[in-house]
């Protein structure tokens, strides 16, 4: 039996991209019953009608093939609706008037201009919780400003730190760590706001900046600035306050090695493990935490030139398997093979229609009793739409008449 | 907005000592979402501390069981003046955020007594322990109206690995992602530090929540087990899915000579701005700048490069966000953490909470991470910061609250079990 932590609860996630689709799926994994409502006959970003790098090859449509939509689209049926159409704002209408949650990823204010704004939802439903996960939020004066999780990136305060210290900046690339953290964030939103909604016994808004979901994850960066006024600086891979701490070279090429000594204890094991125990002896001037410190070139010049020959794994189980801290830089491959993975079941095979059997990341936990599962595969493209909408009471003859009026579709041009 | 998320409103708030502005005292009677939730943290790591901070702030009484002398949340610089103190660091005056402190020696049957009573009162646990703790101090709960539990370790509770010691860098490492930060011919590189190990943190609370949720409601007792290389790598941002589907690993994506990238760094007049340039805004930036769109006949990227340096070196970052997301471009400046406690929006919805702590004075932390109700509703109130403790601070009126008479606490201090602050 899969995990019933969140049945009963009733969810229609209207969003693309990363953030809101796997905060939605979680909660399916969780049991909830999620219906992802997607734009007909727009297709949606993850699911580009023109192969790309993220698209399988193979048969098939397009856009049931890609990467980045398999990544966060499981365990939720899908419905796809033109809203702009008067059938397709009736389906919706429906759907979220049965619903707990209501998660939209529109541009601030694009919602209230078709009729789904909150003022208009909370009158159809006056127990829904409708969460908007605007970059930026949904109020204050960077409203309607597009933003992917880069510029989150980049105006958090986050990128300015980060690249090779004595690199130019142009090379410092964005990265989506907002995306990457926005659906817990989400998650955690959506469940206090129901917890809130079941003591105040009315539903409520949300306004989920991701701006702001985002700053909190860096009190190191904020403190420099608050306790010292100073501006942390980029420092690459290193600790200011730890050595060694960084990547190291391994055998083969671009092969890399992370090791780390926190203290001494640490250190010892770290140089025995690189056949050189003399480093930690008392005495020798890396033996001590100001030491090393003091000589930090010098120690990483000589962890490199201990780890060049010796193959990433083989160092970073020796390590360990001495006390420090020791792990390969991995690509895929090695994650598909990883011994902890495969013994903890987290990759699983899963086949779909166009994909065929695919090897896809677990969960984000495990969880006991009644382990999440795979229950549903990413659904394709309005593959629950008579489902859903018989649910709704909607008659087969009507279904096929918002079919052909084009309120509802199962695949893209 | 309330006292404690009162914006900073100019340079007179950021002075050493100054008082954070005082809003309506009826904010005050809000209840929050979480009040009268019991929630035990374990560890003093910073991934705990992370999974268990936003429950302190709407509301919930987390109590941070530490060990002597404290965790790595506390000793995790920087520190005001960098001079180290168990309660003065970045990372603890903002994580520990109204948490109380009880420290405790789980090493002696007498302080795992105590963590029994305390297991007795709580309906969630999250710890950040090695995976060899995990079994005795689960032991002490019981299994059928105990709390609901959230393991985080590095690798989960079993597997060859399990014991392994990881810290951020090593968890980056395992994630897939740092050679696209990197360059090629150079090492990969990690996000900012702690990156990984609080998007673990966070995951752990996260999920911690629905057990909570689902062990009142539905009376389910749910046992979770976060590894932190799980929740990094199991979450978008992976290249694990694309290497599954298409064979190729994605890698020190650089653009060709003569392409667009797909996102670009690029310097203006007073600093620097990203730009997307997917489309549709790779078209939009082009009509901008007057020259032919992607697929347009004439389209030529080094000359809309050669433009847009032009037109960056009289703008800045401020004026180029401005103008160019209102021709539609997806564009942001690079900001300092300076800079974004200034930034407009983070003024008009109040992003940073003011903190009165105790030895260092009014600090800045970032606000709530969404907003109940929406920004300045009533319902926003419900989140608030308040002051971090100090180590062991309130590890006597927990004992007094969990039944220890005087002579017992001041026996279990004696014996160095539980220590006061």
């Amino acid at each position: 039996m899969a995990n019933r932590a969140l049945a009963g609860l009733r969810v229609v996630e209207m969003t693309e991209a990363w953030v809101g689709p796997v905060c939605a799926s979680m909660m399916g994994d969780l049991g909830a019953d999620v219906v992802k409502v997607e734009s007909y006959p727009r297709h949606s970003m993850t699911r580009p009608v023109a192969p790309r790098a993220a698209t399988m090859p193979g048969e098939g449509p397009v856009y049931e093939r890609d990467a980045l939509h398999h990544q966060g689209n499981r365990n939720k049926r899908n419905v796809a609706l033109d809203v702009r159409t008067p059938g397709g704002a009736e389906v919706l209408r429906r759907l979220v008037s049965g619903a707990d949650l209501f998660l939209e990823g529109y541009s601030a204010g694009k919602l209230e201009q078709l009729g789904f704004g909150w003022e208009q939802l909370r009158a159809l439903n006056p127990r829904l919780v409708m969460i908007s996960l605007a970059g930026w939020g949904s109020a204050g004066p960077y409203v309607g400003r597009s933003a992917l999780g880069s510029a989150l990136d980049a105006s958090s305060g986050y990128m300015a730190v980060r690249g090779h210290p004595d690199g130019p900046f142009e090379d410092v690339t964005p990265t989506v760590h907002s995306d990457a953290t926005g659906s817990q964030t989400l998650f955690f939103a959506a469940l206090t706001a129901l917890e809130l909604r079941d003591l105040a016994g009315k539903g409520l808004f949300v306004d989920l900046s991701q701006w702001e979901g985002l700053v909190w994850q860096f009190p190191g960066l904020l403190g420099e600035w608050e306790l010292n006024r100073r501006l942390p600086p980029r420092t690459g891979n290193a600790e200011p306050t730890v050595v060694p701490h960084g990547l190291y070279p391994a055998a083969g090429e671009d092969e890399w090695v992370a090791l780390v000594a926190r203290d001494d204890r640490e250190w010892a094991a770290l140089a025995s493990a690189l056949g050189h125990p003399e480093w930690a002896q008392e005495g020798h001037e890396w033996a001590t935490v100001p030491g090393r410190l003091r000589r930090r070139e010098a120690v990483d010049r000589a962890l490199a030139a201990a780890t060049r020959r010796r193959p990433g794994d083989e160092l970073a189980d020796a390590v360990q398997q001495a006390g420090a801290v020791g792990a390969r830089v991995v690509h895929s491959a090695q994650i598909a093979e990883s011994s902890q993975l495969r013994a903890r079941g987290w990759i699983e095979t899963i086949s779909h229609r166009w994909t065929g059997p695919v090897a896809m990341g677990g969960f984000l936990w495990r969880i006991e009793p009644d382990a999440p599962a795979w229950e549903r595969p990413t659904a394709l493209v309005g593959e629950h739409n008579d489902e859903v909408l018989g649910e709704l009471g909607f008659s087969p003859a009507e279904v096929e008449e918002l079919r052909e009026a084009g309120a509802l579709g199962d695949h893209y041009q | 907005m309330c006292e404690d998320t009162a914006p900073p409103t100019g340079d007179a708030s950021r002075e050493p000592g100054a008082r954070p502005r005082r809003a309506a005292v009826r904010r005050h009677m809000v209840e929050q979402p979480l009040a009268g939730t019991r929630v035990v943290e374990l560890g003093g790591g910073i991934g705990g501390g992370a999974a268990s901070k936003s429950f302190a702030d709407f509301g919930a009484d987390v109590i941070a069981v530490e060990p002597p002398g404290g965790g790595e949340l506390r000793r995790q610089p920087p520190f005001p003046g960098d001079r180290p103190h168990p309660d003065h660091g970045a990372f603890h005056l903002a994580f520990a955020t109204g948490k109380r402190s009880l420290v405790l020696d789980l090493d002696t049957p007498s302080g795992r007594e105590v963590l029994t009573r305390l297991f007795r009162t709580a309906e969630l646990v999250l710890g950040e322990l090695p995976p060899a703790e995990v079994p005795r101090l689960r032991a002490l709960i019981d299994p059928r109206s105990g709390p609901a539990t959230v393991w985080l370790t590095p690798h989960g509770l079993d597997g060859p690995y399990a014991s392994r010691r990881e810290v951020d860098l090593s968890l980056m490492a395992w994630s897939t992602r740092m050679q696209r930060q990197g360059l090629p011919g150079r090492e990969p590189l990690r996000r900012g530090p702690q990156a990984a190990l609080v998007q673990a943190g966070h995951t752990a609370g996260a999920i911690g929540l629905a057990a909570w949720r689902a062990r009142r409601r539905e009376g389910l007792r749910q046992d979770v087990d976060v590894a932190c290389v799980e929740a990094v790598l199991g979450n978008v941002d992976t290249a694990f899915v694309n290497w599954a589907f298409t064979g190729v690993e994605r890698l020190y994506a650089r653009p060709a000579p003569g392409q667009a990238p797909v996102t670009g760094t690029f310097r203006c007049g007073d600093g620097y701005v990203i730009l997307g340039l997917t489309e549709p805004w790779g078209a939009r930036l082009c009509r901008f700048l007057g020259t032919a769109a992607p697929g347009e006949a004439g389209y030529d990227w080094p000359e809309t490069a050669r433009r847009l340096h032009d037109y960056l070196a009289s703008h800045t970052k401020r004026e180029t966000f401005d103008e160019l997301q209102a021709a539609g471009v997806m564009c942001a400046p690079v900001l300092d953490v300076s800079e974004i406690l200034e930034d407009p929006q983070a003024l008009a919805r109040g992003s940073f909470a003011t903190v009165e702590q105790p030895g260092v004075g009014a600090v800045h932390v970032a606000g709530a991470p969404f907003r109940l109700g929406g920004v300045g509703s009533e319902e926003d109130a419900g989140w608030r910061a308040r002051p971090s403790p100090r180590l062991g601070e309130h590890t006597d009126e927990i004992l007094e609250e969990l039944g220890y008479t005087t002579g017992e606490r001041q026996a279990l201090a004696r014996a160095g079990v539980a220590a006061g602050a």
